[in-house]
């Protein structure tokens, strides 16, 4: 069996998965997937062994890190789902993630259709989820992922290929676990492919992941990334995000944003975003910040009669608030909105 | 309904406010005019409670009561209120949703009833239209991207919304156009009245123009060095600080 990563492994020093897990691993289960899809999207069993065309064309064809292996290797259940030519769905796909154990997913939107993913990954048992998107020319998902408060390790990896005007949009609401990670790695191969990922993390306790790899493969292409954090108690917020512009993709503009609050002395936020440029006419920006509420905001806010949690509350929703203002979709604002608050809530700030 | 006796701040390890006497009657309007560097925002701040404004001596008698010690928003609860010179800008919060709740979290300090969305708008919109505030402002993200004018408007906006009795304006004249100040100086003589004090902190006697004052108090090293009549600004401009200085001496 591949041997799981340790913090010694550069790419999982924030977080030691193969001591998270212990012997049992990732456990015997069979996690699964269930979509909710409206009209316009296929979906298709892979515990079934006679898989359409379609997808032997593109299951486990896209570049996996180690993790993701092990889940190919030894999940046996899962759904791939299709949204043909030109269609546009607009009901969301409600996508929820349950079980012990390895599951896959594979979604592909060919050329010029679009769709929004709600996806729910479920807290209560130790899983792994590798997860593979295949947008074509011009399509356009969205893409809100919620993982919830868990007390065990839940770890996902999404690998993504975006040909020419495609766009991805993201958004990953992340509340801690044992040990909670998603890594995307995405491949903007065609001109003016965009990616926009934003995502809020907000813990209590526990330890949340965010690892991004975003290469544009080709010239013309397009990625935004805003992550904030809030960490309170002894939590552990981290996010790693790595662009890299090949040679000759000019005209690439990219721009990366992280910044975490921390609300406890015990509390820890390690942000490292990279770029390696191999291109010359680039714009690419990148910061990262970590620190506490804003004295003079706090000052603000009291002498015009808030009280300081109050006003302390008011700063840290403020603060998430720009992560999210960017989920296009009104009712899955609001669903995440309100998820955000109901943590904070259990947050001492 | 101010009286300030005798009051020394220290913030770090420097003195700023040197034993400074000051009182302030209802419905009085007071100038402080000052040079840069003589204490006049400490002042302002020490009046609001900020933190890292340490009183080494002396009292600020609020009506009675010792304001030293107490946190910014029991003062603001009590009717002090403070319209800053540089007024922070909050992403992430608008404008109407920072009204609401400051007005509600001042309603429950002061025992009054809370206003729903609907309350709060009305009562924005009456005040806002005579400060040239617009709808699209209060909508905006709080300051974020509003001009020196604007700001400064909706930190007046803010005071007749709240109805202070003890009104601090420090340097609300700076960064106006002679447009604009007429305006913000409208706007603060409409909310003159008898059971109201105000104490404008100001540079240049410009301001004083428009806002014109009881009484003039002159602040120089952390002292009230002279003060008069508001004649007294107009011989501050004749003269500049330094000779008033010299002369106090």
């Amino acid at each position: 069996m591949t041997a799981l990563p340790t913090r010694r492994v550069e790419e999982w020093k924030y977080s030691d998965l193969a001591r998270a897990l212990g012997d049992a691993g990732f456990g015997d289960g069979a996690a699964k997937a269930v979509a909710t899809a409206p009209d316009g999207v296929e979906i298709v069993s892979l515990e079934n062994g006679n898989r359409p065309a379609w997808v032997a064309q593109h299951y486990g064809k896209l570049p996996a890190n180690v993790v993701s292996a092990v889940s190919l290797a030894k999940a046996q259940g899962g759904i791939a789902m299709r949204v043909r030519k030109n269609v546009a769905v607009v009901a969301p796909l409600v996508l929820n993630i349950s079980g012990e154990g390895h599951v896959r997913l594979l979604l592909v939107l060919e050329e010029g259709a679009s769709l929004t993913v709600s996806e729910h990954c479920d807290p209560a048992a130790t899983r792994n989820t590798g997860f593979e998107i295949v947008l074509g020319e011009n399509a356009r998902l969205d893409h809100v992922r919620l993982s919830p408060a868990s007390a065990v390790v839940q770890v996902e990896e999404i690998a993504l290929l975006a040909a020419a005007g495609a766009q991805y949009h993201s958004h990953f609401a992340s509340f801690g676990a044992k040990l909670s990670r998603l890594e995307i790695m995405i491949a903007l191969e065609g001109e003016k492919a965009e990616a926009h990922l934003s995502g809020v993390s907000v813990l209590a306790t526990g330890h949340a992941d965010i690892t991004t790899h975003v290469a544009h493969k080709i010239k013309d292409t397009h990625s935004t990334q805003l992550f904030k954090k809030v960490a309170g108690g002894k939590s552990r917020a981290i996010y790693q995000g790595k662009v890299s512009v090949a040679p000759g993709a000019d005209g690439v503009d990219s721009r990366q944003t992280a910044k975490a609050l921390l609300l406890s002395r015990e509390a820890e936020a390690d942000l490292k975003p990279e770029l390696e440029i191999l291109a010359d006419d680039v714009k690419c920006a990148h910061g990262a910040a970590v620190g506490d509420l804003d004295a003079d905001s706090l000052f603000y806010l009291r002498a015009r009669g808030l009280p300081e949690t109050e006003a302390r509350a008011l700063l840290i929703h403020a603060f998430l608030e720009d992560a999210f203002a960017g989920v296009a979709s009104d009712d899955l604002r609001e669903m995440v909105r309100g998820t955000v608050n109901n943590a904070l809530d259990g947050i001492a700030i | 309904m101010l009286e300030i006796k005798n009051l020394h701040v220290r913030v770090g390890d420097k003195d700023i406010l040197k034993g400074l006497n000051l009182t302030v009657g209802a419905g009085q309007v007071h100038a402080i005019m000052g040079p840069n560097g003589s204490g006049k925002s400490t002042l302002s701040y020490v009046l609001a409670g900020r933190a890292g404004y340490d009183v080494t001596d002396g009292a600020i008698l609020y009506n009675g009561e010792n304001l030293v010690g107490m946190p910014p928003e029991e003062r603001a609860a009590k009717g002090v209120f403070l319209a800053m010179q540089y007024p922070v800008e909050i992403p992430g919060v608008t404008t109407m949703m920072f009204l609401k709740s400051a007005l509600n979290a001042l309603a429950r300090a002061r025992g009054q009833s809370e206003m729903d969305a609907i309350a709060v708008l009305k009562a924005v919109r009456k005040k806002a239209a005579t400060l040239n505030v617009s709808e699209e402002m209060l909508k905006r993200a709080l300051n974020v991207g509003f001009s020196g004018g604007e700001k400064k408007r909706l930190e007046i906006l803010q005071m007749a919304l709240f109805e202070p009795k003890l009104a601090i304006l420090d340097e609300t004249d700076s960064g106006l156009d002679i447009d604009a100040l007429k305006l913000v100086a409208e706007g603060v003589n409409s909310l003159r009245s008898p059971e109201r004090a105000m104490l404008v902190i100001t540079h240049y006697q410009r301001l004083l123009d428009y806002i014109v004052p009881d009484r003039v108090h002159v602040l120089s090293n952390g002292r009230i060095i002279k003060e008069g009549g508001k004649e007294l600004a107009l011989e501050l401009e004749a003269k500049g600080y330094e000779q008033i200085v010299k002369d106090a001496a």
